[in-house]
């Protein structure tokens, strides 16, 4: 670090604590905003930090003037967060940091307008962030990492001031998001259920005002939600808004959207383009669709034994495995397809013995009375219109549809 | 880890129940039958008296002489499990005391912050004490035994949970324990129908926080084969494996989804088979593994009837409009060919 002079350092300061002061009286929340995002790595505050961190007495700064000392708490607690992140110490950063917001959080409320809003978000932001380094830190250190936990204690906290009804409810569903984020990392997702209520039920808000960014990602996370808890409809829903209204530019976001949108699609017999699969490079999916088009039960089980681990930590691999019963399905079309090539008449007839042989071919040991088993579930489920016959051990197909689409309905339980 | 800065109590009870309880209880002749001594049920003993399960508000208000130590409650819940097998009382009345006694070890070890490999070894004894009740609970005739039933689940689930966040927290570089894998493929079976989530949170979710090696182990690719068998109705699959392969314990969780794979399978047989083909009976119970009188009984319990053809041989006509679920399962029926599963 170049050296830095007594001199030059109070002057940074001095630059800050104006800057800072002119943007709340003006009402400037760009400016604001800028002077609080501490994780960016924003050059002109860390040569900030760095005065600071030779200066060392700001405080007294702060007490001496009246200008500056109306907002002590936030800058006291501020300027020791950004020394603190400086040196690398982010547990004592995050400490701090959770001091000056939550003193920022009483200025906020006091004041009328929604003004200060782009700045209470980078508080936000912030505040995960930090706490994230923070946990990183004390595990390192072999301590229980709670910080994150507290982050999310302290975001609710943001979410009841913001939660009224004024102007600045427009801001929940940020907090909303952030506190989602949260609660994905923690693994206590079930938590995300109490905010959602009041989002979606509380009187006060309404959906269709908030920020159409907050929307999307609010909708990704609660897409994600009905896909861990196995409600495809739903989840194809709101993944779909997400992706509707998702900025065409940003590749990354579409992506994540994809990645939980594909398999309910695929549950409810829609298959993607495979331009979608290599664009957005979601690959892993390219076996599923070959599966599903071609009826390969056993390709479908060797993608899913290939890429295990990535469907269980994502939560897809119990709907990818249901596809199974789609697939049957259409195995049995191409094997009636190629019947009614050889023989129209009786191509409506399936001898379980030739499905037999068509699995055996794909390297799949199964027996005649489990396919007849199988059979009478697809037909259970109406994916198999038709009927069989234990005696002649043959499936009778209807004359009519024979296979019916599943029209965007997930099979039926 | 250092926990966290609620102060733990150091327990000094040497006995299975503190005195003051004890005399208490004797006063009160609120003793249960294993504690009386000669069925008096004003009189017990330090040999026969173990602490009850008490709701506190917090540990401020707890006495460290109430509060049992590790080794005794190591030695209380030997004494306890010996009970279970005992066949003086009914089920339900050995249940209940092992039940309220269990609960209040799991009690003293949470006051006493008491998280190492000791306690997860009495916590797995605890949860396949839950787990053999759900068998045993439901073996039992007497009508009180469905309240009893709900909260035995639901202390099955607090105790799992606990077990796992103790798996969690004693876990040493990716490394994982003995058991934890059986305890693993409990929590899926637990799991199978997806409209229940017992301990709150989707099988989904759960699968994508298990380590790895947990997942490729036996018992998980077991529990993993019969969800996937019970989700896509593949009945016979479903059937054979869980005869061939589940352990015990395994069955005990399994077992009321027996009885509804079977009816998912007359159901389907019913609905999908050719009218002038009734199925035979002997076929049929080979595929549901049951004895074929069984299958008569249960196919009426169903609202279905049966036929006999010339050679005497019974057949399940199908298309029949009557079929419908049973009344509460309250009948269970009893695998074929599985005696080893009636302990």
């Amino acid at each position: 670090m170049a050296y830095l002079s007594m001199g030059e350092a109070h002057r940074r300061i001095n630059d800050y604590l104006n800057r800072f002061c002119d943007a709340v009286s003006n009402q400037d929340g760009d400016s604001l905003k800028r002077l609080l995002s501490l994780s960016s790595n924003n050059p002109s505050i860390l040569s900030l930090a760095d005065a600071l961190n030779v200066f060392q007495d700001a405080n007294r700064l702060i007490k001496q003037s009246d200008n500056y000392s109306q907002f002590g708490e936030i800058l006291v607690h501020l300027f020791r967060a950004f020394q603190s992140y400086r040196v690398g110490s982010f547990v004592d950063s995050y400490q701090a940091f959770e001091k000056a917001a939550n003193a920022f959080i009483q200025e906020f409320r006091n004041w009328d307008t929604a003004w200060a809003l782009q700045a209470l978000y980078v508080m936000v932001y912030e505040i995960r962030v930090l706490a994230e380094r923070a946990d990183k830190e004390l595990a390192t250190n072999g301590k229980s990492p709670e910080k994150l936990k507290g982050a999310g204690s302290f975001l609710m906290k943001v979410f009841g001031v913001l939660a009224g009804k004024g102007p600045k409810r427009v801001g929940a569903l940020y907090v909303t998001c952030q506190l989602f984020k949260v609660y994905f990392k923690l693994g206590t997702v079930h938590l995300c259920r109490s905010v959602i209520r009041s989002i979606e039920t509380a009187r006060i808000f309404d959906f269709e005002e908030f920020p159409k960014r907050d929307k999307v990602t609010y909708m990704y996370y609660t897409g994600r939600l009905e896909v861990f808890n196995e409600n495809f409809p739903a989840a194809d829903d709101k993944l779909s808004y997400a992706l509707k209204h998702c900025n065409p530019r940003s590749e990354a976001n579409i992506r994540m959207i994809l990645k939980y949108l594909i398999p309910v699609k695929l549950s409810i017999g829609i298959i993607p383009n495979d331009w979608l699969l290599e664009k957005y490079n979601l690959v892993e999916y390219s076996n599923v669709v070959q599966a599903l088009k071609r009826g390969d039960l056993r390709l479908l089980r060797h993608a899913l034994q290939e890429h295990e681990d990535r469907f269980l930590r994502s939560g897809v691999y119990l709907v990818l495995e249901k596809l199974e019963l789609q697939v049957y399905q259409r195995l049995l079309k191409k094997i009636y397809i190629i019947q009614k090539q050889r023989d129209p008449s009786k191509a409506h007839q399936l001898k379980l013995e030739v499905i037999v042989k068509a699995l055996k071919w794909l390297e799949m040991e199964i027996d005649v009375d489990e396919v007849e088993c199988i059979m009478a579930i697809l037909i259970y489920k109406s994916l198999v219109k038709g009927y069989f016959a234990h005696k002649s051990k043959v499936v009778v197909l209807s004359k009519q549809d024979p296979f019916p689409k599943l029209n965007g309905k997930p099979v039926n339980s | 880890m250092t926990p966290c800065d609620v102060p733990a109590i150091v327990g000094t009870c040497t006995l299975m129940c503190p005195e003051a309880e004890r005399a208490q209880r004797e006063r009160l002749r609120d003793l249960a039958v294993f504690e009386r001594v000669n069925g008096n049920p004003a009189q017990s003993s330090p040999s026969l008296a173990v602490k009850k399960f008490f709701r506190t508000m917090s540990t401020k208000q707890v006495e460290a002489s109430d509060v049992r130590p590790l080794p005794v409650l190591e030695n209380t819940l030997n004494y306890l499990l010996k009970l279970f097998d005992s066949n003086e009382y009914p089920f339900e009345v050995i249940h209940d005391f092992l039940f309220d006694r269990t609960r209040s070890i799991r009690q003293d070890l949470s006051m006493q912050n008491i998280v190492d490999e000791k306690a997860i070894h009495m916590y797995e004894k605890m949860v396949k004490f839950h787990i053999i009740s759900l068998h045993k609970l439901r073996g039992c005739s007497s009508q009180n035994t469905s309240p009893m039933h709900h909260l035995n689940m639901e202390q099955l689930a607090k105790t799992l949970t606990s077990l796992f966040n103790l798996y969690d927290a004693n876990r040493h570089s990716n490394s994982t324990y003995k058991n934890e894998a059986e305890f693993c493929s409990f929590y899926v079976l637990l799991h199978l129908d997806s409209n229940s989530q017992p301990m709150g949170e989707s099988l989904s979710w759960w699968f994508s926080h298990v380590p790895s090696s947990l997942i490729k182990s036996k018992e998980m690719y077991f529990s993993r084969r019969i969800l996937r068998f019970f989700r896509m109705g593949n009945f016979k699959r479903f059937l054979s494996t869980v005869e061939a392969e589940a352990s015990y314990l395994q069955f005990c969780i399994i077992e009321p989804y027996v009885d509804e794979v079977r009816v998912l399978a007359l159901s389907c047989i019913n609905n999908g088979g050719y009218k002038l083909h009734p199925y035979p009976l002997s076929h049929l119970s080979k595929l549901l593994l049951m004895k074929e009188s069984d299958l008569e009984s249960f196919c009426k319990s169903c609202g279905l009837k049966i036929c006999t053809d010339e050679e005497g041989h019974n057949l399940l006509p199908t298309k029949q409009v009557t079929f419908c679920h049973p009344k509460d399962g309250s009948q269970n029926y009893r695998f074929w060919g599985m005696e080893q599963f009636e302990r």
